[in-house]
C-alpha cells in the first residue's frame, strides 16, 4: 500500500501545480450540463419518451456527464505517460521498488478521487440549479460507479499510450476514440429511437454500459436486470483492460 | 592506494582476490556481506522488430560484480552498455541467459532486484514541474523513508551534491547539468546495497562533475556497489575498482584499471619540447620506428612502446643540442581503450 499511496502522493503534487488541469477535471463537465444539457432541454421542450416514461433532458443528459468525467479523466491520466516519458521520469518509475501493477493502481486511485469529488459537484448542481430529482440513497454507489468507470477507461487508455509512442499520434487517436465512443452511445440520446446499425454498435460500447448503470442509479431509469448485465460488462472491460495494461507496461521499454 | 584482500566464491571455488583501492570501505553493511553483487552468465540480448532485421545488443555477456566495488561498464556508442544495465535494472527482459542482482534473479524476481537498487537512466529523469526538494521528497517516498527520514535525507544530500541553493527551484528552471546532478543526488538519498549510474556526469560542467564524482567517491565508502558506464574514461580511471570494455554486445577486456591497461601495450608518451624542429631531429627520431610522432609547432609527442625506445629516442634528440623540457607519461586508459577497440575491429 506504501508504494501506491507515494504515487497517490506524486499525482497531487504534480496536480496542485497545475491549475489549468485542475480545472478541466472538474470544471468542463459541469459546464457541459450546465450549457449543452439546458439547451436542449429547453429544445425539446417537454422531454425525452422512452418507453412509457417522460424523462426530463437534463436528467437524462446527468449519467452522460457523469460518464464523459470518467473518460476525459482517465484520457488526461494516460496522456500524463507521454509528459512523464518526455521528462524521461516514466522509465525511473520502472526501476523503483513496486510492482507495474501497483504504479498503475496509484495512477488510478488519485484520478478516481478526482472523479469522486467531479460527481459530487456535477450532482450538486443538477439537483441545485436544473432540479433534477436524484435517488440520494444511491449516492454511494453512484461514486462507485464513477471510480470503476474512471479506472476502466484509463487502463484501457494506458494501453494505447503504452503502445503509441507519438504525443501527436496519440491526440488523434484519443481524439477520434473519444468522439465515436460518445456519439455511439448512450451518453446524449436514448438508444430506442436510433438507427438500428447504431445501436447494435452502441450495445457493445463499454460508455454505453458505465453510461445506462449510472442512470439506474441515479434517476431510475432501465431495469435492474439489465443493471446487472451492464455493471459485470463493465467489470470485465476493467479486468481486462487492467491486465493488458500491465502486460504492456512490462514491455514499454 | 591500499591492497584490500576478500575471500569471494566463483564457480563454487574459494578463491582469494587482492583489489587495490584508494578508498577502503567504511561503513561495511553491505561489502562485508558474502557473494556477489551480480552475476551474469551468458546473457543476450536481441532486439526484433518488424520488418526489420533482429539486432544483437548483447551477445553472452558473463561477468561478476564484487560487493562493496564501483565497477565501470566502458565502451563506445551501441557497444550494448545501457541494454545491460536495462536489464541489470529490471527495464528489459533478456532474450537469453541469467543475471542476478544481489541474489535476486532479473527474471524470477524483479521486484526483488528493485528492492536493492537505485537507478540513474541515460535519459533526464526529472519531475519537471516539481521543485528541487519535491523532487527528493517524492523519490523518498517510492523508497519507503518516512516524512523525518526523508528532511534528514534532503539536508544530507543537498549539501554533498551542493543542491542547498536550488532547492525551491523548479525542475524545468534548472540546467541540464543541474537537473543531472539532481537525479544522481536522488539515488543516494535511500541506502540502497548496489547504485546503478548509466552515463551519470553526462551534461555536468566541469566544477558539477568534480562535485559529482567526490560524491560517488564518499558514497562507495559505505560500501555500496556503484555500476557506472561512462565515455570519460578519466572518469572511469579515477572512480573505478574494475571495469569492463565492451564492444559489439562482448566483453573485450576485463579486471582492474591496472590489469587492463597492462592487457594493451606498453605505451609510453614522449613530449619534447625545442628550441626548433630540424630535419636532422626528425630522422634521428624516425630511424628508431616509434609507433606515432605528432609535431604540434616546437613540441613533439613520439609514442614508443618500451622504456629503453624511450630512452634512446631522448638521447638522439639530447645530441641534436634542441631539447629545452621532455616529459614521459604512460598509457591512459582511454589509450589503451581505442587501442583495445581498434584491434578487435580489425580483428572482427
Amino acid at each position: 500500500m506504501r508504494e501506491v499511496l507515494a504515487v497517490v502522493f506524486r499525482e497531487y503534487l504534480i496536480r496542485r501545480t497545475s491549475p489549468t488541469w485542475l480545472f478541466f477535471d472538474l470544471a468542463v463537465p459541469l459546464l457541459y450540463l450546465l450549457m449543452f444539457g439546458v439547451a436542449f432541454d429547453k429544445a425539446l421542450g417537454h422531454g425525452l419518451r422512452i418507453g412509457d416514461a417522460v424523462v426530463p433532458y437534463n436528467a437524462f443528459f446527468l449519467s452522460g456527464v457523469l460518464s464523459m468525467s470518467s473518460f476525459g479523466s482517465a484520457m488526461n491520466q494516460s496522456y500524463g505517460f507521454f509528459v512523464d516519458r518526455d521528462n524521461g521520469i516514466f522509465y525511473e518509475f520502472l526501476t523503483y521498488p513496486m510492482t507495474r501493477g501497483q504504479f498503475l493502481f496509484g495512477k488510478i486511485l488519485f484520478q478516481c478521487l478526482m472523479a469522486v469529488v467531479q460527481c459530487f459537484l456535477t450532482i450538486a448542481a443538477g439537483t441545485l440549479i436544473l432540479h433534477i430529482e436524484i435517488r440520494w440513497e444511491l449516492l454511494l454507489f453512484v461514486s462507485a460507479g464513477m471510480t470503476v468507470g474512471t479506472a476502466g477507461w484509463f487502463f484501457f487508455l494506458a494501453i494505447v499510450a503504452f503502445r503509441i509512442r507519438r504525443n501527436d499520434t496519440f491526440n488523434t487517436v484519443i481524439n477520434v476514440a473519444y468522439f465515436v465512443l460518445m456519439f455511439l452511445s448512450s451518453m446524449f440520446y436514448p438508444l430506442d429511437q436510433v438507427p438500428s446499425w447504431l445501436r447494435a454498435i452502441a450495445w457493445v460500447n463499454p460508455l454505453t454500459w458505465q453510461t445506462d448503470a449510472l442512470r439506474f442509479l441515479t434517476i431510475g431509469l432501465g431495469s435492474f436486470s439489465s443493471f446487472v448485465l451492464q455493471v459485470l460488462g463493465f467489470g470485465a472491460f476493467l479486468a481486462l483492460s487492467f491486465w493488458f495494461a500491465v502486460r504492456t507496461l512490462q514491455k514499454a521499454v | 592506494m591500499q591492497n584490500v584482500a576478500s575471500l569471494e566464491m566463483e564457480n563454487g571455488k574459494e578463491i582469494l582476490r587482492l583489489m587495490r583501492t584508494d578508498h577502503p570501505k567504511q561503513a561495511l553493511d553491505f561489502s562485508l556481506m558474502s557473494g556477489a553483487a551480480i552475476e551474469v552468465h551468458d546473457l543476450v540480448k536481441t532486439y526484433q522488430k518488424r520488418h526489420h532485421k533482429p539486432v544483437k545488443a548483447v551477445r553472452g555477456l558473463s561477468f561478476t560484480v564484487r560487493r562493496g566495488e564501483i565497477f565501470g561498464l566502458l565502451g563506445p556508442n551501441g557497444a550494448g552498455k545501457t541494454t545491460t544495465i536495462k536489464i541489470l535494472t529490471t527495464l528489459l527482459a533478456p532474450t537469453s541467459g541469467s543475471a542476478r542482482v544481489f541474489g535476486q534473479d532479473v527474471v524470477a524476481d524483479p521486484l526483488g532486484v528493485r528492492k536493492n537498487i537505485c537507478v540513474v537512466i541515460q535519459e533526464n529523469a526529472i519531475e519537471l514541474y516539481l521543485s528541487v526538494c519535491n523532487n527528493l521528497r517524492t523519490f523518498g517516498r517510492f523508497h519507503g523513508l518516512t516524512g523525518r527520514q526523508i528532511d534528514g535525507q534532503i539536508d544530507r544530500v543537498s549539501d554533498l551534491f551542493g543542491l542547498r541553493e536550488y532547492l525551491n527551484e523548479k525542475g524545468m528552471d534548472l540546467s541540464g547539468g543541474l537537473k543531472r546532478r539532481v537525479q544522481v543526488a536522488k539515488t543516494f538519498m535511500v541506502e540502497k546495497p548496489i547504485v546503478f549510474l548509466d552515463e551519470a556526469t553526462t551534461g555536468m560542467d566541469a566544477f558539477n562533475k568534480r562535485r559529482t564524482i567526490d560524491a560517488i567517491k564518499e558514497e562507495s565508502r559505505k560500501g555500496r556497489t556503484i555500476v557506472l558506464t561512462t565515455h570519460v574514461l578519466d572518469e572511469a580511471e579515477e572512480l573505478c575498482d574494475s571495469v569492463a570494455i565492451m564492444n559489439h554486445g562482448r566483453i573485450i577486456a576485463r579486471g582492474s584499471v591496472e590489469d587492463v591497461k597492462s592487457m594493451s601495450l606498453r605505451l609510453l608518451y614522449l613530449t619534447l619540447s625545442l628550441a626548433a624542429v630540424s630535419d636532422d631531429l626528425l630522422r634521428a627520431i624516425h630511424i628508431r620506428n616509434p609507433i606515432a610522432v605528432d609535431i604540434k609547432d616546437t613540441t613533439i609527442e613520439v609514442t614508443v612502446r618500451e622504456a629503453t625506445e624511450a630512452l634512446d629516442v631522448l638521447a638522439a634528440v639530447r645530441q641534436t643540442g634542441l631539447l629545452r623540457h621532455f616529459e614521459i607519461t604512460s598509457a591512459s586508459l582511454e589509450d589503451v581503450f581505442l587501442q583495445l577497440v581498434d584491434t578487435k575491429e580489425s580483428a572482427s
